[in-house]
């Protein structure tokens, strides 16, 4: 039963300790064991309203292993998920407002596509924002949410030759990247 | 193969409640309406993918140390206390080895990061900065030095009230919780931009912790308690 009120979410700061954004932006391998499946990098510019870029913005993935299953037993077939995929990751953005991840192709599972949960979080930004990308158009639950229908393509991440996806994230103003309320 | 489609999460996230949390633009913190989203944010069904998480994202990033304010002549400048906190989901239920970022002022109100550009010193003793994974109950104890209060740059130039910065991971994907710790008693609470942007009154006090009676902890320090509530609750059985 519910007894209590989740506290409030505030922002990040200015001060987020660089270092804390580094180190975990590589999800190909874990404890030094290789990851199955593609590998991949993610990359992509994330800007304000005027178009500029910011720095050491702190962006969280969370996605599904190369068979399409997560790393959490809430799965059901958290069983054969790959014991060297972590399937979370951090990275922070550099002066030019450019993130990049390397991870592998998430599987599809039965009920969604493929795709990757982003997570952002800034100074300025009074609490998380999340959004998630797609490799291609597909029927997909979470796509098929945003409205109107126009915004979907803007979670669909442009292919930059074959292992290479780009992401642009922009917070605010012409072409804004959709983003989720939960 | 188990078919994920009909999957029925044990766990669930309810909506956030608007006066309880920021409405993302906040009238005097410029910054704000350079960067939250003009357009209304989207609804989406919670899936496997959303009710899912990282398990232990400490295996990810590498543990730092969880006592700030440093022993004999490496002792930090400022009052010692101690921060005794426990993280909690909705159902009052601890998140056994929830892992918790914690990074705040020194002393004087000035950060070790190399943006902070207000005229204060460093304390070669404080790096203010520590990684922790709470203990089976939810509970974290960590020992450091009270922060100052700083000044906010630009055209607002409000000061901000000592408090303590805190990202934590809940269960789930949607658990994810950062925040501020603000301390009793202070008068910069009252005009905070970030403390008052959370518009209910009760849900502000819960984001300042409790001093506890002075005889609760070590002979040398103050200690404040505070719960941090991550998002989720377990599913109501649903009725046979
Ligand atoms: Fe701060």
């Amino acid at each position: 039963m519910k007894r209590f009120v989740p506290t409030g979410e505030m922002t990040l700061g200015p001060f987020f300790p660089r270092e804390f954004g580094q180190g975990a932006n590589d999800l190909t391998a874990f404890e030094g064991r290789p990851a199955k499946g593609e590998p991949l990098e993610i990359t992509g510019r994330v800007v304000q309203a005027d178009g500029s870029p910011l720095d050491n913005v702190v962006l969280e993935i969370w996605q599904a292993d190369a068979n399409g299953i997560f790393r959490d037993p809430a799965d059901p077939r958290y069983a054969q998920a790959d014991p060297n995929f972590f399937g979370w990751g951090r990275a922070a953005t550099d002066a030019q407002g450019i993130y990049t991840f390397r991870t592998i192709r998430p599987g599809a599972y039965p009920g969604r596509a493929p795709h990757v949960n982003f997570l952002i979080l800034y100074s300025g930004l009074m609490r998380q924002l999340q959004t998630v990308m797609f490799f291609e158009k597909a029927s997909d639950p979470v796509l098929d949410a945003v409205e109107p229908a126009a915004l979907r393509e803007r979670l669909i991440a442009k292919s930059e030759g074959a292992a290479r996806y780009r992401f642009d994230i922009r917070l605010r103003g012409e072409g804004e990247t959709p983003f989720f309320d939960d | 193969m188990s078919a994920p489609a009909t999957w029925k999460s044990k766990y669930v996230i309810e909506p956030r409640d608007a006066r309880t949390q920021s409405a993302g633009v906040e009238p005097g913190y410029a910054q704000t309406e350079w960067r939250w989203p003009s357009q209304p944010l989207q609804r989406r069904p919670h899936t496997l993918s959303e009710l899912t998480g990282p398990q232990d994202v400490l295996k990810r990033l590498a543990p730092v140390r969880g006592d700030l304010a440093g022993q004999g002549a490496k002792r930090a400048i400022g009052q010692l206390i101690h921060l005794r906190t426990q993280v909690v989901d909705e159902d009052g239920a601890p998140v056994a080895g929830a892992a918790v970022e914690i990074w705040h002022a020194n002393a004087a109100g000035k950060y070790t990061h190399r943006n902070d550009s207000h005229d204060a010193p460093l304390d070669p003793n404080f790096y203010g900065a520590a990684r922790m994974t709470a203990d089976a109950d939810g509970r974290i104890e960590l020992r450091t030095i009270k922060p100052g209060a700083y000044p906010t740059g630009g055209a607002e130039r409000w000061w901000r009230p000592p408090h303590v910065h805190f990202s934590v991971w809940g269960r789930v994907w949607l658990s994810r919780l950062v925040t501020q710790m603000f301390f009793p008693g202070e008068p910069l609470n009252d005009s905070d931009g970030v403390l008052n942007a959370i518009r209910d009154p009760q849900a502000r006090v819960r984001c300042i912790a409790r001093l506890l009676p002075q005889t609760e902890g070590p002979e040398n320090a103050l200690v404040y308690e505070y719960r941090l509530v991550v998002r989720g609750s377990r599913a109501t059985p649903a009725l046979p």
